[in-house]
């Protein structure tokens, strides 16, 4: 009975969150920089499940590949590269921990007051079970809506308002150039230089 | 309210953006490698971007950003890699130039 | 046209010289070599300002052309210029009569209408130009009165200083040089002064001195005239002081400034008088209008005038005291009436109360037998006789002149000889309806006193140009005596005639000193050989100032002038009831003439006639270059033949066969002089000056006049020329009276007894009060403010002020250290200030922004 009365949806949402969370923590708490590294891997990986949950596939998808492959794969090699002495430590003092948790308890407890103030915002959808499966299906909307067509949202009437809607064509440019730069820039600054400072006393 | 049983809502999601994003501050404020900091930004736009996601979802809302809310999530997600990136190179540079990524060391700029 | 012609054609005449005063300013240096072309640019300008007058001469005498003077009935003189001229002259011939409807008092004493007429003003155009400020009812204006003695001046300044302006070319010329050695001018060193030539700053000065004179004639408000009189005095100012570098001549220019300053201080005493008494400042009649330019109308639909000073005095009864006089000399009355009326009552009730009480006021006389506001009157006319006395150097401010001698030669020919000094006489003649009998006897007395004065100074005097500055300070006399004794005609005449034969003299000195280089008469001699036409002009002038001519046929132009103050004189004296010292006027005038006609020839023989008795000076004389001797010549004509009665040139009109200067004066001659004058306070009566063309008078004064010139002319003749007496004889016989003389009556020593010693003595006690009391006690103040400010900067500025701004400088310095501390550039630090700053504007908002976030 119990089994059958769980809702599956809720029960997926609960395993990723509480994945997402605890390793955000374990994130948080290591000091090892390549435990880091793994813990923040799963963390973004479970984070790709929350939103596969919340009918973002694509999103989902891009998650994965972006973050948690490419991203990744950059902060290892940032580990890799950096770490001359083995698993460095750099010890925090303890004042700065109380400080910190002290100001991020704050800011966790505006945030979640802040969630469930808004009565629209912790009532359930109630027609969630009516869509169909079929319309989660957002990859080619969201290809469409980069090449300038709004498949979503057919009924805005009026002709300059549709036109003010008409994808991302520009912004999807501009991210591309942007991401161009950033990645000449960052091999410009990366560039191995074979003077290395010795450290300054 | 039971968690299992009950339908999820935008605050569940909303809860779990708000611990990624604050657990991601902290580890901003408290690690002194200049890589953890890079990683609490990372949980920080994470944070974010759930809550993106989770306006944008049709399963918890009737009224939602739709297609607006995941495009925005995907730039989010382009520009933190991009911010990666360069935040690697940085802290490269960095360590080239100090032979250490202690970010407290990094107050070259202090008044 | 006359109306329209003549004060445009004048008034450029008079502006003329102040644009070449303005261009030789400006552009003086740079006006060829050494500014050559600034002594041609002033005589261009003065000769179009002669040009201009004698235009303007020529439209006067075709529309108001002279008629003979008849000698006998005066009545019909008078209606006859009332026939030819009343309507022309801007219909002021109702003038009298309005006057006569206006006041009742005035309407009683008139002798009916035929005489009222007969008293018509003389024929003149006046009219405002520019309103300058407007007081109440006084207006300050730049206006013009122009009648026949403004033509007649008009043409003989312009004419003369042309003349004069043309000689100074060649006079100056020495100033053409770019280092001028003043020989008279010394240092302490011993060396002579040198300084760049100063030609074109010669001919500056002569252009606004002629622009001042011009303007003083042109002036048609009292006012005017003292502004325009002041200018002429500091244009005489900077030409007596020209060689600045002299002692003498900047102390001369100092002593001619402040003497005449004496002068104008009674002046403005007169012109107070006049704004008490008659409320305007202005000669003639101005139209009134109201402030929008419309004319204000009768109620016969007439214009309103505001009556000037000449239609004031100028009424129907000769000395009528004007309402305005009476009202003035009535202050506790007026005050009484006022007080009567009660404080209710308004201006113009209180007005028509006064007025009705004017005539009453008229009638009633003092203990000592003066009608009421007659002393006003007396105080008012020798007020402004006082500045007619400095600056036509009368005794007791005549000392001024003869050291204005220290000014160039072609200064004193036209300055000091001929107009300025003479423009104090052209004012009294111009005011001589102002002038009540007894002022009219100072004025005599002082004319008389001068006269006699100066010509026996002359005779002793040796230096050339102080000869002739004593004879000009002695015929100014004559002409004050003229006036004085009742003959306009006479005094302006002579003031006409003396200013061609004295400018003359002056200029044929100075071309004797050009060419002698000395002043010293006792070093010339026989220079007639060497410069006859200096020689020869100059017997003209000194004909023409004692007066010679062949009795009652011809003569030359002091014979009419002179003889016609002879005759007035005793004409006075010869009125019954007039007391026996009236005699002095006519002795003195005659014994004047004949020491003029001794002094006069002195001059020429020991200049022109004899052997030279200095040889080497005789050698290097020469006659002055063309430019200097053709205008001697042209001054000779006048001064022998502007008096003569010839038919007008080119005119077969026998309207303008009458044109002679005679006429011409006649035609701005004063009412009041038609008449005879009894004096209210000393019993004598001034004859009208018709009475002197009695034929009994004419011959004997004729005859009188003649005996002393040739007798004076004859004893100089013996004395000088043909040597029969020896001058020192007499000087040893009379050594007294010599001395007497050649101290020039001892006056500037008086004066200096009388005047400077005392105001030393006052300044030096006034200093040593100064400096004792004063200035202790300044310093004293000063030095107690001075520690006060020091105290006080120690307290308030140091302590407070700037007290203060450090310590918000410190405070503000302390809180950047402190607030330093927070850019310690530990980026985790600043992570939590971002947290901690969000939180914290979250929870401000939510708590002061109504719940618009987690609404």
């Amino acid at each position: 009975m119990l089994l059958a009365a769980i809702n599956w949806h809720s029960f997926f949402f609960l395993f990723f969150a509480l994945l997402a969370c605890g390793f955000a923590v374990g994130v948080l708490v290591s000091s090892n920089i390549v435990r880091m590294a793994f813990y923040l891997v799963m963390s973004l990986s479970a984070t790709a499940g929350l939103f596969f949950l919340a009918g973002a596939e694509f999103v989902g998808a891009m998650q994965l590949m972006i973050y948690v492959g490419g991203t990744m794969v950059l902060l290892i090699f940032g580990v890799m590269l950096t770490a001359r002495e083995r698993f460095i430590n750099m010890q925090t003092p303890g004042g700065q921990w109380v400080l910190a948790a002290a100001a991020g308890g704050l800011f966790f407890f505006i945030l979640v007051v802040n969630a469930f103030q808004v009565p629209d915002w912790n009532t359930p959808n109630p027609g969630q079970d009516q869509l169909a499966i079929a319309e989660s299906k957002t990859t080619t909307q969201i290809g469409a809506a980069f090449v300038g067509v709004r498949l979503d949202r057919p009924e805005a009437d009026n002709a300059t308002q549709r036109a003010g809607m008409s994808g991302y064509l520009l912004p999807f440019e501009i991210v591309s150039v942007h991401l161009l730069v950033v990645l000449i820039g960052a091999a410009y600054l990366a560039r191995a230089k074979r003077r290395v400072d010795q450290p300054e006393s | 309210m039971n968690l299992l049983t009950d339908p999820i809502t935008v605050s569940h999601y909303m809860v779990v953006g708000a611990v990624l994003f604050v657990v991601g501050l902290v580890c901003m404020g408290t690690k002194r490698n200049a890589l953890g900091v890079l990683m609490g930004i990372e949980l920080v736009l994470n944070g974010a971007n759930i809550n993106f996601i989770a306006f944008g979802s049709k399963y918890l809302r009737a009224e939602t950003l739709g297609l607006d809310g995941q495009l925005i999530a995907l730039f989010v997600i382009v520009l933190a890699a991009a911010e990666a990136a360069v935040a690697l190179a940085i802290a490269l540079n960095f360590y080239n130039n100090h032979s250490t990524i202690d970010v407290d060391r990094a107050d070259d700029l202090k008044g | 046209m006359a109306d329209y012609l003549l004060p445009r054609l004048l008034g450029l005449a008079v502006l003329t010289p102040l644009v070449s005063f303005f261009a030789i300013l400006l552009f003086g240096t740079r006006m060829g070599k050494r500014g050559v072309a600034g002594g041609v640019c002033a005589t261009a300008a003065i000769l179009f300002s002669a040009v201009l007058s004698f235009s303007a001469f020529g439209v006067w005498i075709t529309t108001h052309p002279p008629v003979p003077v008849a000698h006998h009935g005066e009545h019909e003189t008078g209606e006859h210029q009332t026939g030819e001229h009343g309507e022309e002259s801007h219909g002021h011939a109702e003038t009298a009569h309005d006057e006569a409807g206006h006041a009742e008092a005035a309407h009683a004493e008139t002798h009916g209408d035929g005489d009222s007429a007969s008293h018509a003003a003389t024929p003149h155009y006046t009219g405002e130009i520019y309103l300058l400020g407007k007081f109440g009812d006084l207006r300050l204006t730049i206006s013009y009165y122009i009648d026949a003695l403004t033509i007649c001046m008009f043409c003989m300044v312009t004419l003369i200083a042309t003349c004069i302006h043309s000689y100074a070319q060649g006079y100056m010329h020495d100033e053409l040089v770019d280092d001028y050695v003043d020989h008279e001018a010394t240092l302490d060193d011993g060396s002579h002064v040198h300084r760049p030539g100063r030609y074109h700053r010669f001919f500056q000065y002569l252009s606004l001195f002629c622009f001042s004179m011009l303007g003083l004639v042109y002036a048609g408000n009292i006012v005017m005239v003292f502004v325009f009189w002041e200018l002429v005095g500091i244009c005489s100012y900077f030409l007596i002081g020209f060689y600045i570098e002299r002692q003498s001549a900047s102390t001369a220019a100092n002593k001619a400034f402040i003497v005449n300053r004496v002068g104008d201080f009674g002046m403005i005493i007169g012109l107070m008088v006049i704004w008490t008494g008659l409320g305007t400042f202005s000669f003639g009649d101005v139209p009134l209008f109201d402030d929008n330019g419309v004319a204000l109308v009768d109620e016969h639909g007439e214009q309103l005038e505001q009556p000037g000073i000449f239609t004031q005095v100028r009424t129907a009864v000769a000395h009528h005291t004007p309402d305005g006089i009476i009202k003035a000399a009535s202050p506790d009355e007026t005050a009484a009436l006022v007080a009567v009326a009660g404080p209710d009552a308004s201006r113009a009730e209180l007005s028509q109360l006064i007025d009705e009480q004017v005539p009453q006021w008229r009638a009633e006389k003092d203990e000592k037998g003066a009608p009421r506001g007659y002393w006003l009157m007396i105080v008012g006319g020798v007020g402004i006789f006082c500045g007619c006395v400095g600056k036509s150097a009368q005794f007791p401010l005549h000392t001024w002149l003869p050291d204005a001698m220290e000014g160039p030669t072609p200064v004193s020919a036209l300055v000091h000889s001929a107009t300025m000094v003479a423009a104090g006489v052209y004012l009294v003649g111009r005011f001589y309806p102002f002038f009540v009998p007894e002022v009219l006897l100072v004025i005599a007395c002082t004319g008389v006193f001068t006269l006699f004065m100066a010509a026996t100074i002359a005779i002793t005097a040796t230096d050339i140009k102080r000869v002739l500055a004593y004879s000009t300070i002695s015929q100014l006399g004559y002409m004050m005596l003229a006036l004085g004794v009742g003959g306009w005609l006479a005094g302006m005449m002579h003031l006409i005639t003396h200013a061609f034969f004295k400018s003359l003299l002056f200029m044929c000195s100075g071309s004797v000193i050009h060419a002698v280089h000395t002043n010293e008469m006792t070093e010339m001699g026989g220079l007639r050989k060497k410069m006859p036409y200096t020689a020869y002009t100059m017997l003209v002038g000194c004909l023409a100032i004692i007066g010679a001519g062949v009795p009652f046929l011809i003569g030359f132009s002091g014979y009419y002038s002179k003889d016609a103050i002879l005759e007035q004189s005793l004409s006075l004296m010869q009125t019954p009831g007039n007391p026996g010292w009236t005699q002095v006027f006519f002795l003195a005038a005659a014994g004047g003439a004949a020491i003029t006609a001794f002094y006069m020839f002195r001059l020429w023989y020991l200049t022109f006639a004899g052997e030279p008795r200095n040889q080497e000076r005789y050698d290097h004389a020469h006659e002055s270059p063309k430019v200097m001797y053709v205008p001697l010549v042209v001054l000779a004509v006048f001064a022998a033949g502007v008096a003569w009665h010839l038919p007008f040139p080119g005119s077969d009109s026998p309207s303008l066969a009458n044109v002679n200067l005679t006429n011409l004066l006649e035609q701005a001659r004063p009412l009041e002089t038609l008449a005879d004058a009894p004096g209210q306070l000393i019993a004598m009566t001034w004859p009208a000056e018709h009475k002197s063309h009695a034929s009994g008078i004419v011959v004997q004064a004729t005859m009188v006049a003649f005996a002393t010139a040739m007798g004076g002319l004859l004893l100089a003749t013996v004395f000088y020329c043909w040597r029969k007496l020896n001058p020192e004889d007499v000087r040893n016989q009379f050594a007294w009276v010599y001395r007497f003389l050649l101290h020039k009556w001892w006056f500037d020593e008086l004066y200096n007894f009388l005047f400077e010693r005392p105001v030393h003595f006052v300044a030096s006690l006034a200093s040593a009060i100064d400096k004792t009391i004063f200035d202790r006690l300044i310093d004293g103040t000063a030095s107690v403010v001075k520690t006060f400010a020091k105290w006080f900067e120690l307290v308030a500025d140091q302590k407070i002020v700037d007290g203060a701004v450090n310590g918000f400088a410190n405070r503000v310095y302390a809180s950047g250290l402190w607030l330093r501390n927070v850019q310690r550039g530990n980026l985790r630090e600043y992570v939590l200030f971002i947290m901690i700053g969000a939180a914290v504007i979250y929870m401000l908002m939510s708590f002061f922004g109504g719940g618009a976030i987690a609404g």
